[in-house]
């Protein structure tokens, strides 16, 4: 077995065949502990997630426990009880999270394949921090029983690996049927997005964004300013809910992030959660009437490189939710592909279909690794990458 | 608003009502979050359509 210098596994064994897939410490894999990379959860579940048991019957070996945020519930993965996962282009530097073992396993080569739950970023974060593909899915296209829950109405579960194509393939599994792949017939820029975001990184994307769609056009989402305020009010009184049990008999063992956050939802007005579903319909109906015609929508997937471990910006939660809380509150599929460097670290796009299109923006992906090689780098200037799986494999 | 004080034991009873025991600093964190988020509830409540229904 080789080594984990990145701290991506929690709990590892010997992976036998050719498809080695790491599981999200938030997974149920069938007799390995399942901790949440947290003091207050251990378990030792008897059976399979049921994602995670029709990888196992497609061939899957399952290579072990990844590491993440406490609980799924932040976006960094530095877990006061097991360490940070420790990002494989530069180790002084975060993976991002909630999956940042995930991230750091596929983009070390640790295994194939890597699960990752998304409730408001967290597959999406550390794919592109760490440069792999990954995908969130439309919310309820992969069954999460078995899954410890960070926000009922909000989470995913979804796959990352070195290729959209790869994506598809775990994803379709785990959906039960095939994603029909279509091309965009219209695509939009996020223009704000890029604005947001560290002048290197938007260009980068901009740059990328431009030659695979020069016909892109600009784009507002409606609500933008307030989608991450009503995002947190549905989220917070969901996860205080999950957590109300520990809080109760566990709270001195929660990390203080994870903690002050499960304390947020629970002291919120009872109204809160009710006011954020409210808002989400109204996003809803406003996204359908205003962006309905734009079946994929580009932006970058984060604002700035992995951020160093000792130095992680004080505004780091919220100069990110913009470009996560879209999707999350309203439940669509993204695919978050690598589209350059800078200063060595990898960046990335988002490609957000429309719910349930998840095919739509898989094969906007697909498309751009066909005409790109930013998937095909590796940390430490290894060779390139070779798909193994073809994008016209299901001919 | 009431004083720092007051308010975090307001909350210390909202949460004892609950079963939950949190401590004075759990609570100030949570008390600086709330004076950040409430001021956009309130003004997300006043700008919804009436018929937003969940």
């Amino acid at each position: 077995m080789s080594l984990d210098p990145f701290n991506a596994f929690l709990h590892r064994v010997e992976a036998g065949g050719d498809w080695r897939v790491g599981v999200k410490d938030v997974i149920d894999v069938a007799g390995m502990p399942t901790t949440a990379a947290s003091k207050v959860l251990e378990r030792v579940p008897d059976r399979d997630a049921e994602c995670v048991a029709r990888l196992r019957t497609a061939g899957a070996a399952i290579a072990g426990k990844l590491n993440t945020h406490e609980f799924a519930f932040g976006a960094l993965t530095n877990s006061p009880h097991f360490g940070p996962a420790l990002n494989p282009w530069d180790p002084a530097r975060t993976t991002g999270g909630s999956s940042g073992g995930s991230g750091a396993a596929v983009a070390a080569g640790l295994v194939d394949l890597a699960l990752g739950t998304d409730t408001a970023g967290s597959i999406r974060i550390p794919a592109a921090l760490c440069g792999v593909t990954g995908h969130r899915p439309t919310v309820g296209l992969v069954p999460v029983g078995g899954v410890v829950p960070v926000a009922w109405t909000l989470d995913a579960v979804g796959p990352l690996a070195r290729t959209a194509a790869e994506c598809r393939r775990a994803l379709e599994i785990m959906a039960g049927r095939e994603l029909p792949l279509e091309a965009p017939r219209r695509v939009g820029l996020v223009t704000r997005l890029f604005e947001g975001a560290d002048p290197a990184v938007a260009a980068a994307c901009e740059e990328a964004a431009r030659a695979l769609w020069p016909d892109a056009e600009p784009v507002v989402l409606p609500l933008h300013e307030e989608i991450s305020t009503i995002t947190q009010l549905v989220m917070l009184p969901e996860a205080a809910a999950v957590h109300l049990p520990w809080l109760r008999t566990r709270l001195a063992d929660y990390g203080p992030d994870v903690r002050a956050r499960a304390l947020a939802g629970l002291l919120l007005p009872a109204t809160a959660h009710v006011t954020g579903l409210r808002a989400r319909s109204w996003v809803r109906s406003l996204w359908e009437r205003e962006l309905g015609d734009f079946d994929l929508l580009v932006a970058p997937a984060m604002p700035i490189v992995a951020p160093r471990l000792d130095a992680i910006p004080p505004d780091y939660r919220l100069l990110i939710m913009p470009y996560h809380s879209p999707a999350a509150l309203l439940g669509l599929p993204v695919t978050v592909v690598p589209c350059g460097f800078v200063e060595g670290l990898p960046v990335a796009l988002s490609l957000t279909g429309r719910a349930g299109e998840d095919g739509v923006a898989l094969a906007a992906a697909e498309a751009f690794q066909r005409e790109t090689d930013w998937h095909r780098f590796e940390p430490g200037g290894g060779e390139l990458y070779t798909n193994p799986v073809s994008s016209d494999e299901r001919g | 608003m009431g004083s720092e004080s007051n308010l975090v034991s307001t909350l210390r009873a909202l949460a004892a009502q609950q079963g939950v025991e949190p401590t004075d600093e759990d609570l100030r964190g949570v008390l600086d979050f709330l004076e950040r988020i409430l001021p956009a509830l309130a003004e997300i409540e006043e700008r919804l359509p009436p018929e937003a229904a969940p």
